[in-house]
Parts: C-alpha cells; sequence; structure tokens
C-alpha cells in the first residue's frame, strides 16, 4: 500500500519539527488493496476510487462527489446513535462497494492528507475532518472527556477513531489550508489553537489548557489552547474556525 | 558596498541569497509587472526564512501559510490572538492592552493583543487561503493596514489605529441611518520606532503592488486595499452610469459604483479578494466624496 507522496522532493520540515504534509501531485494515482486512488485537483482535491469487487469503503454521506450508476451503496450503522446526533456527527455512515468507480471531496480548499495504517494502529481524527476509510479498518468514536476539554477544547464532544486490527488499511482525510505534522517524545507537549487540531495517534493525551490572557470588552472571555502530550503524532491544519473567544 | 534592493520590501538585501533576508521574497525570479504596471508580489517560498533582531521566523506552507518564530530571548512579536495556531509551553505570552476600547470593539476590530516574548516558538496562522507578506519597516517608517489583515510584529513596532473617513450613508432620513465603510470604519497604524522592525500581513488571493508618483490617481475596489504609505491620500468616489435600470422605480434606490481614489505619492498594494459595496440603495450623506455622472 502507497501513499501517493511525491518521491523526488526534499522533505519539507521546519525548525521546530513540524513537517508539511506530502502535496499529492494533480492526477497522482496509488494502489490500496486490489483498487486505486486517484487525487485529482490542487485547491479543492478529489480523490477518485477505481473500487475492485473485493473492496469498499465508507464516508459521510454529503462527502460523494459522483459514482458510476453500477456501485451499490450501503450503510454503516455506527453504535451510540442519539449521542452522535447531539454530537453533530452523521448518525449512518454510507459504504461504497467494488467494482466500479466514485469519488469524493470536501468543500474547501485544503489538502487531503493520505494515511495508510498498518495493523494495530489506532488513530484519532476531528470530527468531520475524515474522507474515507477502507472497509478493513474499524471505525469507532470517543467523547473527548472533561467539561472543560468539550466546552472550551474546540474540537466539538466527539472525535472519530479508526483502529486496525490485523488487516492494513487506508484512511483519507482532509484538512483545511495545509497541513502539517509533528512527532511528540514521551513527555513533550505543545499548545495548539482547538480548531487546528486534525489528528493524533491515540497514544497522545489531548486537554484543554487555560493561558494567562483576557480577551474581549473587559476581558471577560478566557483564552484556551489544546495541550498535546507525546508519546505519538499530531497534525494541524492552518485553516480553522477560531472556537475558543470572542470579541 | 551592497547595491542590491530587494524590489518589494524595498530595502538592501542579499542577492546570493535564494531569498530576501528581510521580506522573504525569491530573489532569482524574473519581475512580473503588469502593462498598467503592477508588480505581483511573489508569494514567499515554502520554509523560507527571515531574519529580524536575533531571532528568525518561517513561512510554511503554499495555501494558507504558517509564519513559525523562533524567539531569541530579547525579542518579542504581538499578535491578535485568534491567529495563534501553536505554542510551545516556555513561550511567554501576556496581553497588550490598548486605548479605545468601546470603539474598537464596535467597528469588530480585537480588543486586546497578545504578546509573547522568547525564548520559544510558536505560529501564527489567518483562515484564508492567500499569502504572507512580510514588510521590513526602517526606522521611522509608517505604514497603513487594512483592518483584520495584520498577522503580527515585532515589539519595536508601535501599533496604533485612526479613522478611514471614507463612508456613506443610505438610511431613508436622519433617524434611521445606515452607515456603511466600504474599507473599513478604521485602519491599522505601524510605526517602528527606534530600530527596523518586521510587519507580517496575511493577504487574501494574490497581492500587487504599485509606486504611485506626485500626484498620480487611482480607482480601487475600497476593500481590495491592503496597505499604503501613509504618504498615499484616498478618499471616496462615486460614479453612476447612464442608464439606472429599474433605479427609477424607487427613490430609495440608486445604482452606482463605489471605489476609492488613492492619490501619491507612495506606495499601495492591492489583494485579489474582496467584497465589492452593495450597489443599489440611494446615498443620503457621505464623507468627502467625488461624483461622476456617466
Amino acid at each position: 500500500m502507497t501513499c501517493g507522496a511525491p518521491l523526488d522532493v526534499r522533505d519539507k520540515v521546519s525548525d521546530s519539527g513540524w513537517r508539511e504534509a506530502p502535496r499529492l501531485r494533480d492526477m497522482t494515482e496509488f494502489r490500496f488493496s486490489a483498487s486505486t486512488c486517484q487525487v485529482e485537483g490542487e485547491l479543492v482535491p478529489v480523490a477518485e476510487l477505481s473500487l475492485s469487487p473485493q473492496d469498499g469503503v465508507f464516508f459521510e454521506h454529503h462527502v460523494l462527489l459522483w459514482k458510476d450508476e453500477s456501485v451499490p451503496l450501503g450503510s454503516m450503522k455506527t453504535a451510540g446513535g442519539m449521542k452522535r446526533t447531539l454530537g453533530g456527527m452523521p448518525l449512518i455512515l454510507t459504504v461504497a462497494n467494488g467494482p466500479g468507480r466514485v469519488a469524493f471531496s470536501r468543500d474547501a480548499p485544503g489538502e487531503l492528507v493520505v494515511l495508510p495504517l498498518h495493523p494495530g494502529m489506532e488513530l484519532d481524527v476531528r470530527e468531520h475532518a475524515f474522507l474515507l476509510a477502507t472497509h478493513s479498518i474499524q471505525y469507532s468514536f470517543v467523547r473527548i472527556k472533561g467539561l472543560a476539554n468539550v466546552l472550551h477544547g474546540g474540537s466539538g464532544m466527539f472525535m472519530d477513531r479508526f483502529v486496525t486490527a490485523q488487516y492494513p488499511g487506508l484512511l483519507i482525510l482532509h484538512g483545511n489550508g495545509n497541513v502539517l505534522q509533528r512527532t511528540l517524545k514521551p513527555g513533550e507537549k505543545i499548545l495548539v489553537e482547538p480548531g487546528g487540531f486534525l489528528y493524533k495517534d491515540s497514544s497522545v493525551a489531548m486537554q484543554a489548557v487555560q493561558l494567562p490572557l483576557r480577551t474581549g470588552m473587559l476581558g471577560q472571555h478566557r483564552m484556551f489552547l489544546a495541550e498535546m502530550t507525546g508519546p505519538g503524532r499530531v497534525g494541524i491544519q492552518s485553516m480553522y474556525v477560531h472556537h475558543h473567544s470572542s470579541e | 558596498m551592497n547595491t542590491y534592493v530587494c524590489r518589494y520590501c524595498r530595502q538592501p538585501s542579499d542577492p546570493s541569497a535564494p531569498t530576501c533576508p528581510l521580506c522573504g521574497a525569491p530573489v532569482d525570479i524574473r519581475s512580473a509587472v503588469s502593462d498598467s504596471g503592477w508588480v505581483e508580489q511573489p508569494p514567499i517560498r515554502d520554509m523560507a526564512e527571515i531574519q529580524f533582531g536575533q531571532s528568525r521566523v518561517q513561512i510554511e506552507g503554499t495555501m494558507v501559510p504558517v509564519a513559525e518564530f523562533a524567539l531569541a530571548e530579547q525579542d518579542s512579536i504581538y499578535f491578535s490572538h485568534h491567529v495563534l495556531l501553536w505554542t510551545d509551553p516556555q513561550t511567554r505570552l501576556g496581553n497588550m492592552s490598548m486605548r479605545g476600547g468601546w470603539k474598537r470593539m464596535m467597528a469588530g476590530m480585537p480588543l486586546i493583543m497578545v504578546e509573547a516574548h522568547g525564548p520559544g516558538h510558536l505560529a501564527l496562522s489567518d483562515n484564508h487561503a492567500g499569502e504572507v507578506i512580510a514588510l521590513p519597516l526602517q526606522h521611522g517608517q509608517r505604514m497603513w493596514v487594512r483592518e483584520h489583515r495584520f498577522l503580527g510584529a515585532t515589539g519595536n513596532i508601535r501599533y496604533d489605529w485612526e479613522a478611514n473617513n471614507v463612508w456613506y450613508d443610505t438610511g431613508e432620513d436622519s433617524q434611521h441611518q445606515d452607515i456603511h465603510y466600504p474599507m473599513g470604519q478604521y485602519g491599522d497604524i505601524f510605526a517602528a520606532q527606534d530600530r527596523p522592525g518586521l510587519l507580517l500581513l496575511h493577504s487574501p488571493g494574490n497581492t500587487f503592488i504599485r509606486d504611485l508618483g506626485q500626484g498620480e490617481s487611482l480607482l480601487i475596489q475600497p476593500s481590495a486595499l491592503l496597505y499604503r504609505d501613509v504618504s498615499v491620500r484616498a478618499h471616496m468616489h462615486l460614479e453612476y452610469p447612464r442608464n439606472q435600470g429599474f433605479a427609477f422605480w424607487s427613490p430609495r434606490w440608486s445604482y452606482h459604483k463605489v471605489w476609492v481614489r488613492l492619490i501619491g505619492p507612495g506606495r499601495v498594494a492591492v489583494q485579489s479578494v474582496y467584497q465589492p459595496p452593495e450597489d443599489y440603495e440611494a446615498i443620503r450623506n457621505s464623507s468627502y466624496t467625488t461624483v461622476h455622472r456617466w
């Protein structure tokens, strides 16, 4: 399984260790299982899949851009329906099975982040950032713990969790703007704007912390950031909605 | 003696570097100039570094670029709190309060700036696809910047703001005023004090710059103006087309085009993303305005 990243470009790492997600070239094609994925466009990229008969993917229904008439669609019920509804997450995920072609895109300028998952990996993703995942990946969602984290964390009530058991899988996310990734050592901390958080290994702990700053008229607003503690990867997006304070 | 001057930041620079060490603009490219004299500001290259004081800032990404600062102990920057993307825990953050809180709140401007003191790392990014523009300011140099375009500035740059005085009223009468500020109600003014400083802006879309000669004028979309030398004057200009369409139907309607006239001398910059002002309601009153009826 590959991820489509160009091999003939230098790794782009900032002085503090943030690595840019590899920018997928227009019309880049890569394989997963017996199927292929082609990335089209650079401003609001589209992921076009050519699914083989034994493969399938699941996704949120509103990211489906087009499909062959012959591609069957099904639904994948998720646990905790009421909780998901209250949390603003889709109640039912949609499944597309091969053979046939199907394409996906989200509605914002940004980058596709292709994450091949090896067996035994767990990845937490900001809600509404996931574009598609192959059917070998187990999907669940985790509640963000702590009232302060929910109220001030800016990441909603839940995060999507993707787990691979014995088979590898392919997960594609849509990041708004540019996407940067950093690997934290055990115990290493970084403070991230909650709206900029995109994904993390489940080994990375996340909690909202208050900064010694006040904003707004008479300083009535407190300012919170998400404290990430390693070990593991953290991905951020450079375009985001500022959640935690107002003027 | 160094005679190379960067064509974008207008400062003596190093022609042997791949990018200008003061503003990050590529050095080894041909100038892209339109027939009318607009110079396209080239985007700062991915991972380009800009030096200021004992610190540096690195620009990452090309779609919604991130400005990542490595602050030395004696250096500081300030910014509006909502552009903070991430920070090291050891970077010291504090409030920088400003005068005119009520007016700033009513105008939708940030009330409180955040100061960050080194040593440490932090990164800023805005929420629009566009470019980061680096403007090194020499001692005593002042620059007007459109509100909400400011990303960050070094601690030695003084920040102030003033009313743009470009407005018009489409209210029905004096009791029901509906005042519009096509350039924003206020503009930010930045001035380098005792030593040179660095000002970073975020420009939605692409950016073009032009030098106006003494008395030379230009009409632009009011919300497209990104920055200008304070020597450039600005006032409103209205054009009424000959054919008013259905505007005769109601005295409240009057088709017109709202411009801002810029008058040199000085440098002006425009961004390619803007919001045209509404053009169908009759204007009752305005700031100083020239009018042309076709």
